[in-house]
Formats: structure tokens, sequence, C-alpha cells
């Protein structure tokens, strides 16, 4: 894979024509071929993606019921998120799921990482850890669920050892908790993934001096490791930012197993999203709904700026 | 990717530290987890329901082959499975015809404009289908797309783009210039340069964006649940929603519900064992340098 990348990196170099070439014949006949090979995919991605998307910034400053006329009504769409109560508790567990779980993620998928870099079987042992990444995250809250349900298997394991009334981690109290762990298991392959990729480049005759130099695991962590693997660690948080801001079926599936919405205690802003314009009994409120999905989109734009400046350095060479 | 070789004298020596003393039992943990997991669902799906909570961990009495049975027809997976490989054809294929001539202009055809459309391309990447999903919805009803396969083909196109592009934009810039400036010499039109020369030599690209596309899609649930509705026309996950809806009435068949959960997991499960590599490395790819 990296002998691919590194190869874009200095063919895509090669490909920009100098600029005596870009009058040539050649040139301006390939150039005629630019607009009909792009145009179908910008009219199908204009239409059916950006410019839905780029409509419900101005449907969050309207008062729409799905149907009949829209009312201009500005702001007031977001005072009306600001003071509801549900979403600042959906509000407030989206932002459980980036740091918490994120952390979490993180965390464990260093670990995994530094134990992986030279275990025997390490390459099945990845494997076996991304597989939840490509599996439907219903059939994972399915499997989730029925771990954690009363007497299920979660429980006759902590009964073996000696735990024989656990609290019931479906009920109110838990029930969040038990998703944020869950959320854990399904992505740490993925980052365990990217991140051995990263060290796998990292040359191991530094591991051998730190050895020589008495280094310990985290010390070789902190002053080789990390260091060098900075960028993808930048590039890992940018992908879970979008990805943890995306997160729904995963509860919706866990906690709404009855065809309907779940409780809205373990509701994010993606659910409450959903359950403003499609689930909300009555009348949809397709305007405070749009405000809510603005509201997620800034919050991954904000994200993503303060992780680029805050992960902006040298590159180190090596 | 090389791999790291230590000597055997550094691996000797490695074994001694705390990392590996905890640490490796700690993965095998985890990856036992996952395994079991996999096996107990598989275990549970020809299993009756009783067993399925008083004995978890043994093997089934008999094998409860009607459980996939009553999951098929009256679960209505069969139908359900039907649908999803239709969908999911057309939308790996509509995706690919749309995006790899996209991808080809954009990363091998220099204007003005190649930075600003793949940056535009790009930012789809970050928006989440809720941000969509409403005037999308509008769209849609307009064009009475609403609950047919073909619009749901319609709007998976369209959100699947942005990586598809990103991916291949990528992939074409690896491949040679010289190539297509013989292609020119020998009097090949621009257009069956791309046809006759890139695309194929493009072809590893192209099939791991396409398995990476059918994939994403075996499952997919958000558009799904707005854009289909009725039970004729449900994927495989609103079948498995559906039936989980359906137990809450009829009683809780947990034997079909799993053999339910082994038919979508299966043929994933088939697909990664037969191209694993490559599935793990597109889906990762971009992300280290």
């Amino acid at each position: 894979m990296t002998a691919v990348l590194d190869g874009r990196s200095r063919t895509r170099r090669a490909a920009r024509p100098a600029p005596a070439r870009q009058a040539s014949p050649l040139a301006a006949r390939r150039r005629r071929l630019f607009w009909p090979l792009l145009v179908p995919a910008l009219l199908v991605y204009g239409v059916f993606f950006a410019g839905p998307s780029l409509f419900t910034v101005w449907l969050s400053l309207n008062k729409w019921a799905g149907a009949g006329p829209m009312s201009f009504v500005g702001l007031r769409n977001y005072q009306r998120l600001w003071s509801d109560p549900t979403f600042h508790s959906a509000f407030g567990n989206t932002l459980w799921i980036i740091f918490g779980v994120g952390g979490l993620t993180f965390l464990v998928s260093f670990g995994l990482t530094m134990v992986l870099r030279d275990m025997a079987g390490r390459k099945a042992a990845r494997a076996i850890l991304f597989f939840p990444n490509i599996i439907s995250s219903v059939v994972l809250a399915i499997l989730w669920g029925f771990l954690f349900q009363q007497g299920g298997l979660v429980d006759s394991i902590l009964g073996a050892t000696g735990w024989h009334h656990p609290p019931n981690w479906l009920g109110q109290g838990d029930l969040f908790r038990v998703i944020m762990i869950g959320l854990v298991w399904t992505s740490t392959g993925f980052y365990t993934t990217i991140l051995m990729a990263a060290v796998d480049q990292i040359p191991p005759d530094l591991y051998e001096d730190c050895e020589l130099a008495g280094a310990n695991a985290f010390q070789k962590f902190r002053y080789v490791t990390l260091p060098l693997m900075w960028d993808v660690v930048g590039v890992c948080a940018v992908l879970w930012t979008i990805s943890a801001v995306k997160v729904f079926e995963f509860i919706y599936a866990f906690a709404g197993a009855a065809g309907q919405m779940p409780d809205t205690g373990v509701w994010n802003t993606a659910l409450y999203t959903y359950g403003e314009a499609f689930a909300s009994g009555g009348v949809p409120r397709y305007g405070s709904a749009a405000a809510s999905a603005v509201v997620m989109v800034a919050l991954v734009g904000l994200l993503v700026a303060l992780i680029r400046r805050v992960m902006r350095r040298d590159a180190v060479q090596f | 990717m090389a791999d790291t070789l230590p000597g055997p004298f550094t691996r000797l020596r490695g074994r001694l530290t705390p990392t590996r003393i905890l640490g490796v039992p700690i993965v095998w943990l985890f990856v036992a987890f996952n395994v079991l997991v996999g096996l107990w669902m598989l275990l549970s799906s020809v299993k009756s329901a009783s067993e399925i909570f008083t004995s978890p961990w043994r093997l089934p009495h008999e094998l409860h082959w009607d459980n996939y049975q009553r999951a098929w027809t009256q679960g209505q997976f069969g139908q359900a499975a039907g649908n999803t490989l239709v969908v999911v054809a057309g939308t790996a294929l509509g995706t690919l015809a749309l995006g790899a001539p996209a991808a080809y202009a954009l990363s091998r055809i220099t204007t003005r404009w190649n930075s600003g459309f793949t940056m535009f391309f790009a930012l789809g990447l970050g928006v989440p289908a809720q941000v969509v999903m409403l005037p999308l919805y509008v769209v849609m009803n307009d064009l009475h797309l609403v609950d047919s396969l073909f619009g749901l083909i319609v709007v998976y196109i369209a959100t699947s783009l942005p990586f598809t592009t990103f991916f291949l934009t990528g992939f074409f810039g690896t491949l040679p210039v010289e190539l297509e400036e013989a292609a020119a010499l020998d009097g090949a039109s621009p257009f069956r340069t791309f046809w006759q020369v890139m695309l194929p030599l493009a072809r590893g690209g192209l099939v791991t964006a396409l398995i990476l596309n059918v994939i994403q899609h075996w499952g997919e649930t958000v558009f799904a649940l707005i854009f289909i509705q009725s039970t004729g026309h449900q994927t495989l996950s609103l079948a498995l929603l559906g039936f989980l809806q359906q137990m809450q009435y009829n009683g809780a068949d947990w034997g079909g519900l799993f053999a339910g959960v082994a038919l979508v997991v299966l043929p994933v499960l088939a697909c990664y064992v037969w191209l694993g590599r490559r599935i793990i490395e597109g889906m990762t790819v971009g992300s280290v340098k």
C-alpha cells in the first residue's frame, strides 16, 4: 500500500504538464474531454447530494411542515433548539461519542498497535479486529444488545466470577454507556489498522537504538512512535470526528428495537434530526430538523478546523 | 508494507517486556471475543429458542434449519435479499460509470477547474445523511422515486460519489503518463485513450472501489429507512428491523432472528475471507501518507 501511495505522489508531480505543453494540440484535444467526462457525475452529485445539502441551510431559516408554503422565521428554529432539553441531551450525547468514545477508541487502538507491532500472527489478529467495520451496524447492535440482556451472556460470565446481581444494563441509567462501549468495540479495528500501517513505516533500527539506550515501552512510544506518526494521528482524528457525528444505526437499532424511536435519553443529534423530521408523531418539524442538521455539520467543520490547527507542525523526515 | 522483522535475539529479549506479558494476551482476548461472537451467532441460528438462552455455549442438540426457512419466508429475507442484490449491483455499477470518468478527468486532464471540483467532491465526505435527507426527500417525492428501488439506487450513487471519486482520483494519479502519450502518438483519440488504455490499466482500483461500494451498501440503513416504505421493497437491514418489530407481536423467535442476522453477515464474511486484504487496504488507503 505504501509503495502505491508513494508512487502516487511521485507520478502526480510528473503528470503536471510543463507550461509549454499546455498549448500543445494534444493537451487541447484532451481538455475538450474534461467536461463530458465530469458533467454526468457532477450533475447527479449536485442534484441529489450537494444541492439538497445546501438547501437544508435555507430550510433551517424557515418554518415548514413538509407541505404547503414555507415561512421565513430567521433564527427562530435555532432558538427552539437552544431551549429544547431533548436537543441539549442529544447534543451532549454527540459530544460524549466524539470525545469519550473517541478517546477510548484511540487509547485502545494505540495499545493494540504497540502490541501488534512485533507480535506473531499480527495479520490474522488485524483482520479479525477489522471485521466489525464492514458489518451492518444494525447487526452489530442486535448482537451487542443480546449480550447485555438480563440473564444474557454478559450476566452469566459475571455470575461465574461471583457478581450475582449485575445491574440491568439496558435500563435507563446504563443504556447509553453500553452503547458507547459497543461503539468502541466496533470502531477500534479501523483505527488500529491505520495506525499499524503508519507504524510499519517507522524504520525498526530506531527501536533497536532505543532498546540499546534502555528505553521502556512508554518512552519508545513517546519519543519515537508518536512523533513519527503524528500526521496519521491527525488524519484519524478527522476521520473519527466525521464518523462519530454520523453515528445513527447503532443507537437506533440497539435501543429502538421495537421499530420505533428509542428513548430520547440516548438520542444524539443524528437521531434528533431524524426524529424531528420523520417520527415526531404529529406534524413534522422540518425547520428545526434542518437547524439541527446544520448544527451537526457546523460541529464537524469546527472540530476539523480545530484538529488541523492543533496538529499542525513541521513534518519529521525519516 | 514490510513486516518489522526483529531477529531471533531481539524477539527473545522482547518477550520479557511488560508490553508483551500483558499486551499479547489482551490482544488475543479481544480477537477471541470477536470470533466467539461470530461463532455464537452461527450456533444460535440453528438452535431452538429455548436452547439459545439455557445453553448458549453448547452445541445444538439438533440442527434447526427451519430457522432459516422461517426467516427466508415469514421474515421476508428472501425478497429482501433479492432487492438488496438489485440495489447493490445497480449502485456499484452506476457509481463506477459516473465516478471513473470524473476521477479520470480530475486527475489526468489539467484545467484550471481541477482542484476546485476535486475539493467540491471531497467535501461530500464530511456531510452526514441527516443533512441531505429533508430536501432530498422532497426532490425524490416530486420525481415519484420514493419507495422505489431505482430511487434508492440514485440516492446511493449520489452519496457514494464523493468517496469513489476521491479514491479513484488517487488511483488514476499512480498510472504512468507515458502510456497516454504513446497512445496519442499512435493516433488514438483522447476518448479512446481513456476507454481502451487507461480504464483497463486502472482495473485494480476499479475493482477495489466496486467491492467497497458493495460492502458499504449491503447493510446500509439510514437512507433505506427514509426512502423505502413498503415491505415489498425493503432491503436486508430493513427486513432485520422489521423482524425485530414482528417479534413484539408474534412472540420472540430468536432462532429466526439469528438466522436472519446470519443471512446478512455470511455473504459479507465470504467476501471478506476471499478479498480481505484488498478491502482493508482500500478502506484505509490515503490515511497514511
